[in-house]
């Protein structure tokens, strides 16, 4: 299984080179077939190497390989190692699965574009970037994955470079992802010099003994901070909103199906580390609570539909840190595979919305569509349903999961509980809000105006066959799993991370009622004001503010960071290097003219006098040096 | 008898003769350099592959009596690490002269025979064994630096060139009466001879005249204009080769020989380059012009470099060896890149530039890629010298990682600015539509640079595991580091995980 684990990531990253090494001499439409079929590769050497490792005892399914010692320095060594096991190729499947589907639907979406080509090698790179994190066998392999879709998702933001907000979106992103690789990093740090090395079974034993210690907790702090920034939770959180000025497509790979998702793939990683400092783990669950209400919130006021999906993605992925900060693994990983399916849909068919209205995002101005857009209506009704937790749909089984286990977690458990529950009826209300909005009602002026039909051209059916198949995805994914009665998912996962907390069938049959009552309450609230408009939204105007105003973070980092680093910067510049540093040397060079014309009569012009001037300098020097020895 | 380290430093030297002696026409005395500079690239990658890793001591030994009363030998040889810089000694160079060869130079013959001299007397620095021989070949190298920049620079040159010289004198100077004193009172000159000393005038001495050329905070007065003033493909060679020189000296000589004052003074220098660190960042994210942002970000990477030296364990010194390869690479590559778009645009201001990556696929993808790799993205190589380094100084304490951490946050911040403001956004009004992408000759010389930066991304190891012989700490020891306290376990010292700890060492004046 290891060749297949290879192939899985070397496809896509020779896709990636060679269309950027082949420039011009291939099609625009050539470069997305072979991206296309890069990521099918990768796909398939997934599912290899899944069906290898079902061959296999449950106890012996994990593979370490190393291919070369990649950075050494005395007896520290880390090698180009890779890790295939459960948790890797559970998220190779899902990395490459969807993203192959994603990124055939780019083959239709991007039709037309002049950088097609561009755009298709940095979704190859990604799609290697991503298996590499997933796959990678050590702590620091694990942190270079991490920079390498950091640094794709920051090509990809910016792929429309002209746009300024595009650019800076993703410096915006790049920066943010920067502060949590160097928590990382510092995290690292404290791990070789307690045990000299980045091993992951030799830091998890690390910590297992040093349970509870100050370095435990500060290792795990460190890993936190680079799981909150990737995955956009609380306080790093600020840059998602405006990662959605890349293309859609790139919003559906990865900021909602993918890359986002890389901080609970951590966390559940590093469990043994998060174990052994309990409080980081409780303030992980914590982050996420508050991050999946925050993020509920502020999707009420958006009005760009891309806007609030990349809201809920940021409330969703607060549910899996909920569920893998509190213990329960295999719930969060479900929801995170759930998540990509029901996420990816709803992007993609927001996608063709935004397509078929002429780049239209704004939702005020769409309306009516199911007329015109009949099947993707159906599919967006599907990706919001299971969204909002409704049964038969796949969100509904994965969540469910996750508040059955909070229910299990002790007191700490039961509040997260209800705040979850809170967050249901939230999601249920911002889903069905948008569905109401750009779906219902009579068409607008503006879609009347614009829209026109999917036909039965390519980029068409490249687009439709996708979102078909994602459709279906979202409806069925979460079938794999059903508390109480079967769990495969849970027993494949077991050996790398066990949970800490088995939910009793009371406790599944509880989460799921109220979960489920309080989502449809939250659609029904949506639909009362968006669609019959029986109700209107109460003005409430600071309350309004704060949420339009995402509770005013970007404002305060802003304050706190960005601009006390620039007036720092320019202090620096005019208060010390103009004057002190550039400065003293001017006025020695002022004072070395002033005595020059006063020495000139030194100057004999007999070079026989100079030597014996410089050698006599040098001599007392050495002798000063002899002296004060 | 090894010819190869005296080759590698003469042949150079005697291209440079060639090109000034015989009036060649204007064409060819150019190629005729840029071929010696193949050529010596040719002999180094021999050298790389007869280069015994494994081995204890000097590699490509030779030695000759000089003035055999003082002790004084033509001595010279490889260690490793100074196998390393060598090759980006002689890389950077070949592509500095295939650039001021495509750009077009006034007085051809003058100044490639200079950029040949320049090379030859670098390597010399790294190859020297002798404190007089490498006394001579440091001024060597400063001396057709003051004639390349004060000569061929742009507008400011002539400030830019007093300010170096003063700056540069000063410290050479120091550095002549310490390396007199050393030599006397050791009875030899011989570095691998010589023992230690615990004399901290002596260690200031030498300190100074590195911290200048490399430069160090705050004494890098000199390095904005120069930097600037200079013509890009000299910049790339002060910025990416000749700083090296400087913090090999720290290395080959302040380390080895004076391991009781470094002790003293590692606070001092630490927080000198840390300071460095975040103040170059701090400039580069506010510069008004890509040199700045390039010049800056050297101080801040010469900062870094210093940390890693002075972090007094395996994991620093490795990361800074590393590091100051990978540094040479990406300034020189960044600096003719920087020159590549003011041949365009007719500035460097950022504010009058953008929108070159649209129809410039070759210009956006370079740019990308090296200013990727100079923000130390994880998995590059610059990243894995970073990392060593800071893995290596957060066992000083941890609050040097800290700072470098930042640093690391910083860097991004300043290279994103870099390449968007050229990339990015819509053509600035220096930006005329005709502008053309990178030339194929352009391509010949950037590409080989930015390949060794992916090529060490994809192995950092191939450096860190050869810079100081194989693996233990004990083994460094034979390679000439006797003097290194923190190196021998019977001074005491205490081998603690990655590093070794020596918290008291002292040795007889």
């Amino acid at each position: 299984m290891t060749p297949a684990a290879w192939l899985c990531l070397l496809s896509p990253l020779g896709a990636s080179v060679l269309i950027t090494l082949a420039g011009t001499r291939i099609s625009r439409r050539a470069a997305g077939y072979l991206a296309t079929a890069s990521v099918a590769v990768s796909f398939v050497a997934a599912v290899v190497a899944f069906v290898a490792v079902l061959g296999r005892e449950s106890e012996n399914r994990s593979d370490l390989t190393t291919a070369w010692t990649w950075l050494s320095a005395g007896n520290f060594e880390v090698g180009l190692t890779l890790l295939v096991d459960p948790l890797s190729i559970f998220m190779m499947l899902v990395v490459s699965g969807v993203g192959s589907l994603i990124v055939g639907y780019s083959i239709g979406y991007m039709d037309g574009d002049d950088e097609e080509r561009r755009y298709f090698a940095y979704m190859a790179l990604f799609v290697f970037s991503m298996p590499l994190l997933v796959e990678g066998g050590n702590f620091l392999l694990l942190l270079v994955g991490w920079g390498l879709v950091g640094l794709c998702s920051y090509l990809l933001i910016g792929y429309h470079h002209d746009r300024p907000s595009a650019v800076a979106a993703a410096k915006k992103a790049f920066i943010m992802n920067a502060f949590g690789d160097a928590t990382m990093a510092l995290a690292f740090f404290l791990l070789i010099q307690r045990i000299g090395s980045l091993e992951f079974a030799a830091g998890f034993d690390w910590a297992e003994g040093a349970e509870g210690s100050w370095a435990v907790n500060l290792v795990a702090l460190g890993l936190l901070g680079g799981a909150v920034a990737k995955s956009a939770q609380v306080p790093l959180q600020t840059w998602l909103p405006d990662a959605m000025e890349g293309p859609t497509p790139v919003s559906a790979l990865i900021h909602a199906a993918t890359m986002v998702t890389a901080g609970v793939y951590l966390l559940v990683r590093t469990a043994p580390v998060f174990e052994a400092a309990p409080h980081v783990q409780d303030l992980a669950a914590g982050l996420g609570a508050f991050t999946l209400v925050l993020a509920g919130l502020i999707a009420l006021v958006q009005v760009d539909i891309k806007r609030v999906i990349a809201y809920s993605t940021m409330s969703q992925i607060g549910y899996m840190f909920l569920g893998a900060g509190l213990g329960a693994y295999a719930n969060a990983m479900f929801h995170l595979m759930t998540h990509a399916f029901f996420k990816a849909l709803l992007f993609l068919a927001a996608g063709i919305v935004i397509h078929a209205l002429a780049g239209e995002q704004d939702m005020r101005r769409m309306g009516g569509l199911r007329r015109v857009l009949p099947r993707t209506w159906l599919a967006f009704l599907v990706g919001s349903l299971a969204l909002s937790g409704i049964p038969p749909f796949s969100g509904f089984f994965s969540k469910d999961a996750i508040l059955a286990s909070a229910l299990d977690a002790g007191w700490y458990g039961q509040l997260l509980f209800a705040v979850g529950l809170a967050g249901a009826f939230l999601t249920g209300l911002y889903t069905f809000r948008m569905v109401f909005l750009v779906f219902g009602g009579e068409q607008s002026a503006y879609a009347r105006e614009h829209v026109h039909r999917p036909d039965r051209s390519e980029p068409w059916v490249w687009m439709g066959v996708t979102v078909g198949v994602l459709t279906v995805g979202a409806v069925v994914a979460g079938w794999i799993q059903i508390a109480g009665i079967w769990h495969p998912l849970a027993d494949f996962l077991h050996p790398v991370a066990e949970p800490l907390v088995e939910p009793s069938g009371t406790q599944d049959a509880i989460a799921s009622l109220l979960a489920v009552g309080l989502g449809l309450a939250g659609i029904w609230l949506a639909w009362l004001v968006y669609a019959d408009r029986r109700m209107t939204v109460p003005a409430a105007r600071p309350l309004r503010a704060l949420l339009e105003h995402k509770f005013y973070f970007d404002e305060a980092y802003d304050w706190l960071f960005y601009k006390p680093g620039v007036w720092l910067a320019r202090g620096l510049a005019a208060l010390v290097e103009r004057p002190v540093v550039g400065g003293s040397l001017t006025g020695i060079g002022i004072g070395a003219r002033r005595a020059g014309g006063e020495v000139a009569e030194a100057q004999t012009g007999l070079v026989r006098t100079y030597a014996l001037v410089i050698a006599a300098g040098v001599a007392t020097l050495a002798l000063v040096f002899v002296w004060v020895r | 008898m090894d010819w190869l380290a005296t080759i590698l430093v003469f042949l150079p030297v005697a291209g440079a003769l060639v090109v000034w002696l015989f009036p060649w026409p204007r064409q060819s005395a150019g190629a005729l350099a840029l071929l010696v500079a193949l050529a010596e690239v040719g002999v180094w990658i021999n050298a790389l592959i007869r280069f015994d890793f494994g081995a204890q001591g000097l590699e490509f030994e030779q030695r000759t009596e000089w003035f055999s009363d003082l002790e004084v030998s033509y001595h010279v040889g490889f260690f490793g690490y100074s196998l390393w810089l060598t090759g980006l000694t002689v890389v950077v160079l070949a592509a500095a002269i295939g650039y001021g060869l495509w750009s077009g130079r006034d007085r051809p013959r003058a100044y490639y025979g200079l950029m040949l001299f320049l090379t030859g007397a670098v390597v010399g620095v790294f190859a020297a064994q002798d404190l007089l021989l490498f006394y001579v070949f440091w001024e060597a190298m400063l001396i057709p630096l003051y004639v390349l920049i004060g000569v061929w620079g742009g507008a400011g040159r002539l400030g830019a060139t007093i300010k170096f010289v003063i700056y540069t004198m000063a410290g050479s100077l120091l550095m002549l009466a310490a390396v007199i004193v050393f030599g006397l009172s050791q009875n030899t000159f011989d570095l691998v001879d010589s023992g230690r000393s615990g004399s901290a005038w002596l260690f200031l001495g030498f300190a100074a005249a590195f911290a200048v050329k490399a430069p160090l905070f705050p004494l890098h007065g000199w390095l904005p204009d120069a930097y600037r003033e200079s013509s890009p493909e000299v910049a790339a060679v002060l910025s990416g080769v000749v700083s090296k020189a400087a913090v090999y000296g720290f290395l080959r000589i302040a380390l080895e020989k004076f391991p009781g004052p470094v002790d003293d003074f590692r606070n001092l220098i630490l927080v000198l380059a840390a300071a460095g660190l975040v103040y170059g960042s701090l400039l580069a994210f506010r510069a008004p012009d890509l040199r700045g942002i390039v010049a800056y970000s050297s101080l801040a990477q010469l900062g870094l470099i210093t940390l890693g030296l002075f972090a007094g364990n395996q994991a620093g010194l490795d990361g800074a060896v590393l590091q100051m390869v990978n540094h040479g690479l990406v300034s020189a590559a960044l600096f003719m890149l920087a020159g590549g778009i003011e041949r365009r645009a007719a500035t460097g201001e950022l504010g009058r530039l953008g929108g070159m990556a649209r129809g410039r696929p070759a210009l956006a993808t370079l740019v990308m890629a090296t200013g990727i790799i100079a923000l130390a993205v994880p998995g590059a190589t610059t990243f894995a010298g970073e990392f060593l380094i800071l893995a290596g100084v957060f066992r000083q304490g941890w609050g040097w990682a800290v700072v470098g951490a930042a640093g690391i946050v910083l860097a991004a911040m300043y290279m994103l600015r870099f390449i968007s403001a050229v990339l990015h956004q819509e053509p600035g009004p220096a930006v005329s539509e005709d502008a053309l992408d990178l030339r194929p000759a352009e391509l010949g010389i950037l590409v080989p640079l930015v390949g060794c930066l992916l090529a060490l991304s994809v192995w950092p190891a191939a450096i860190t595991d050869r810079s100081f012989s194989p693996g233990a700490t004990e083994r460094l020891e034979a390679a000439g580091w006797t003097g290194y306290a923190p190196i021998t376990a019977n001074d005491g010292c205490v081998q603690r995980g990655l590093g070794i700890s020596c918290p008291e060492i002292r040795t007889a004046p």
